[in-house]
């Protein structure tokens, strides 16, 4: 099911989708349309731009919300022209899973975005890589990573990409124990503990810099 | 009767009595009789409405009837008529004692402190009445004033009189004068601010007046030094006037001072040269009267300037002359912009010692303060009816149309001079022209950031959504390729360069005009900067409500140019940004620890921001140094 009130895009999505083996079941120019329309027959995927009618604010996060609401089983990714770092953190902080924030221009790599809703479908956490470099490049004075050591905010960067430890050795030429031993650092340096699946270390770093 | 003619009849009055002799037991009355009504009748003129100025006036005319009689009595030998006119100027006495001590009670406001007052009034005038009567009938002041004829009533009971008149005396005059005394402590222990200041000159001339009497009094049993000393109190209501300008006497008063040091001047100078070289080098006559001429000629430019100078400090203190105030206020506006209307009204207030000064804005019937003195601005909306009331505001117009109005509100001292109207009404007019260019610079830079937040949103809806799109199909076309790569990798590359094409046109958008910031709001427009940061920002924001979208947009580039300067020419460490929202608006502050250098030039950055703030009223200082650069603004925001 999908929202946004810029027509083109939306009937290019629903097609490309459709192309792809996806089922479309509803396209709207506004949440509230679409809201109206998940509880009689809630998709697997809700794809809201973020800016919608009436006021181009942030209606797409409060249809999530309403849908979250009213099917709590429906995956919610949001699009956004821009990134908003805020708007991203708020995200990740209201929903407990099962939530995306992809650019717009991610979209056009069909790769990325089928895995990624299939991803938001099954309950998983979607972080534009973007926003992640852009977190972790953020240099506000009290920053915390500002603690990490360059090579480790490139870990980091990789890491939250969902890159495995063995994807991140190659990535960057290093041993695979070289990257576990930046891994743990990262985590003490930021006070979290070790452990949790890699999307879940993504989102506790995002509320870190959020607090 | 009106103030000139009272004039003529004081002034007639007094030179007559002065022109049958001078007699010291008698000159306190002609010094009162001058002091008030000169004093008086200044104020008479220019305002008609005062009461204290009248009471002046009316005591001023009593002493002078009273004094051109007496004088008329006591000359010697007796002139026609002598017993009759006389007799006129001492009985009334007492009677003058209380139109004194009432007119003295009832300053500065010309009412009395309240209406418990009255009763004491009421007592002294029962007082006043019943000596003024034993006066009348029976000769008991005749010893103390030696007329040159006898009362011209030959009553009995002389002897009863005689005997109870000195003690019904005793109580009375000193009664009379401490009851001033009583009075003005009474009040300057509830005054407050000018009028507090003012009492208190006039407390000691009261005061030491009534020093002056007792020890007259209870030491030589007489009441002429008390008497002589009573004209300190005019004198020091002047000096009230003068200080803390309740009257607008000071032009006069400037004046007389500087004349009167140059007729002293030039009077000495003619005198030493002719009299003192005359005698020394034996000679005399016309020539020396001519060289003495030519001396105090060439002499008097120079001192006349230096005395005007010295008036001028004297009289006006700090205060700014009329002449001051407007050339003031023209460099004012030659200036540099920013702060312009507080500017105004400081200027204004110079000029006429007002307490408050307001600058309203709008139509005439929905008045705005924009700016006032000091810095406390009303909240509240008015109407050009309700501030013109009283002749305390004038409306600022310009092309004929109202646009404001400006406002003085002067405390104790009732309304405005005609002068300082004149005053008033000069600003007014260079006020309309200030507001009229603030309102066009506004309306440019509105229209400036409707036009750009419209270019963003036709960016946004129309060419992002199609470039997106595209490659949207385009990523369809690479992944429909299947097996034919060289087509796969060339639809990919296209991909990649309109994503690239995206990317670029996004940040055009931006800069034009930030979607967050029309949004979201300043916070996370704010943030937003600091994010896409080169160098670390330490961010504090205190703003708890959305800004006009002017002060907004003003805000969020001072802080997109400061972070860009930060990062670019002056290789800074850190950054620090602080918004704030004060009683007096947005408060901003970007700091770097850089190398420092920045300035306004012609066609910078900075230059812009300086113009578009000080459209918003809001000055830009810039502190650049090798210890960084700060840049600080204040954006009024209602």
């Amino acid at each position: 099911m999908l929202a946004d009130d810029a027509v083109l895009f939306r009937e290019g999505l629903a097609r490309i989708l459709t192309e792809m083996g996806f089922d479309v079941t509803g396209q709207y120019a506004d949440g509230d349309t679409l809201v109206a329309n998940v509880r009689d027959n809630p998709p697997d995927v809700a794809v809201l731009d973020l800016r919608m009618p009436p006021g181009f604010a942030d209606e797409g996060i409060a249809a999530a919300r309403a849908i979250r609401a009213a099917a709590p089983s429906v995956g919610l990714m949001l699009l956004s022209q821009y990134v908003e770092v805020h708007h991203a953190l708020r995200l990740m902080t209201e929903f407990d899973g099962g939530v995306g924030y992809l650019l717009k221009d991610r979209v056009s790599d069909l790769n990325v975005l089928g895995a990624e809703l299939r991803n938001v479908a099954i309950g998983g956490t979607v972080i534009d890589p973007d926003l992640v470099v852009r977190l972790v490049t953020r240099r506000r004075e009290d920053d915390p990573l500002g603690r990490l050591t360059d090579r480790e905010r490139a870990v980091l960067a990789l890491m939250a990409r969902g890159h495995s430890n063995t994807a991140i050795a190659t990535d960057l030429y290093l041993a695979v124990k070289t990257v576990e031993a930046h891994v743990t650092s990262i985590f003490t340096k930021l006070d979290l503990a070790p452990g949790d699946r890699e999307h879940r270390r993504v989102l506790a770093v995002l509320r870190f810099l959020r607090a | 009767m009106s103030g000139p003619v009272c004039g003529a009849a004081v002034t007639a009055l007094v030179a007559g009595g002065f022109a049958l002799g001078f007699r010291l037991d008698d000159l306190h009355n002609g010094l009162l009789a001058v002091a008030f009504t000169a004093v008086g009748l200044y104020v008479v003129w220019q305002r008609p409405a005062n009461r204290e100025a009248w009471l002046f006036v009316a005591t001023g005319v009593a002493q002078a009837a009273m004094f051109a009689a007496r004088q008329y009595g006591l000359h010697r030998p007796a002139l026609p008529a002598s017993s009759w006119i006389g007799w006129l100027g001492v009985w009334p006495l007492p009677l003058v004692f209380v139109l004194i001590a009432v007119t003295l009670m009832s300053f500065p406001t010309g009412r009395l402190p309240s209406r418990r007052w009255r009763a004491v009034v009421g007592a002294l005038a029962v007082l006043g009445v019943a000596l003024a009567a034993m006066s009348a009938l029976w000769p008991v002041e005749y010893d103390r004033v030696p007329l040159a004829a006898p009362h011209p009533l030959h009553l009995p009971g002389a002897t009863a009189a005689t005997a109870i008149h000195p003690i019904a005396m005793g109580v009375g005059y000193p009664v009379f004068q401490l009851i001033w005394v009583m009075c003005a402590i009474w009040r300057l222990v509830r005054a407050e601010g000018d009028e507090s200041r003012q009492l208190r000159w006039f407390v000691c001339a009261v005061a030491a007046t009534g020093a002056v009497m007792a020890v007259g009094l209870i030491g030589w049993g007489t009441p002429v030094p008390g008497l002589l000393a009573a004209p300190l109190v005019p004198v020091a209501a002047g000096a009230a006037i003068l200080k803390y300008r309740l009257y607008d006497i000071d032009p006069l008063i400037n004046a007389t001072l500087v004349w009167g040091a140059m007729a002293a001047v030039v009077t000495l100078g003619y005198a030493v040269i002719v009299v003192a070289v005359g005698s020394l080098i034996g000679g005399s006559g016309t020539l020396l009267a001519l060289l003495a001429t030519a001396l105090v000629a060439v002499a008097f430019e120079p001192l006349r300037r230096r005395a005007q100078r010295v008036a001028d400090r004297i009289v006006y203190g700090r205060r700014a002359t009329p002449y001051e105030t407007l050339s003031r206020l023209s460099a004012q506006l030659t200036g540099p912009s920013s702060g312009l209307l507080d500017g105004l009204c400081a200027t204004v207030a110079d000029g006429t010692g007002a307490r408050q000064v307001v600058l309203w804005k709008g139509p005439a019937d929905e008045l705005h303060a924009v700016s006032a003195w000091p810095a406390a601005r009303p909240g509240e909306v008015r109407t050009l009816d309700e501030l013109t009331l009283g002749g305390r505001a004038v409306p600022v117009t310009h092309g004929g149309r109202t646009v404001g109005a400006l406002a003085v509100t002067t405390g104790a001292r009732g309304s405005l001079t005609s002068q300082e109207r004149g005053l008033l009404a000069d600003v007014a007019a260079q006020a309309g022209l200030v507001l009229e260019l603030r309102a066009s610079a506004q309306r440019l830079v509105a229209a400036g950031d409707e036009a750009r937040r419209r270019l963003e949103r036709d960016l946004h809806d129309g060419a992002q959504q199609r470039l997106v799109t595209v490659a949207m199909e385009l990523g369809a076309l690479a992944k429909a390729a299947n097996g034919a790569t060289a087509f796969a990798d060339r639809a990919e590359a296209a991909r990649q360069q309109l994503l690239q094409a995206t990317a670029e046109l996004r940040e055009t958008a931006r800069g034009l005009h930030p979607a967050v910031l029309t949004q979201d709001g300043l916070e996370a427009a704010l943030g937003y900067l600091a994010d896409r940061s080169a160098v670390p920002v330490r961010l504090h924001i205190a703003v708890d409500r959305r800004l006009a979208p002017a002060v907004e947009a003003t805000a969020y580039f001072v802080v997109s140019e400061g972070l860009t300067n930060a990062a670019k020419h002056a290789g800074a460490r850190i950054t620090t940004v602080t918004a704030e929202l004060t009683p007096r608006g947005l408060l901003l502050e970007v700091g770097d620890d850089g190398a420092g250098g920045a300035q306004a030039r012609p066609g910078s950055g900075l230059e812009g921001l300086t113009d578009r703030l000080a459209a918003l009223d809001a000055r830009l200082i810039v502190d650049s140094g090798p210890g960084g650069t700060q840049l600080r603004t204040v954006i009024p925001c209602g």
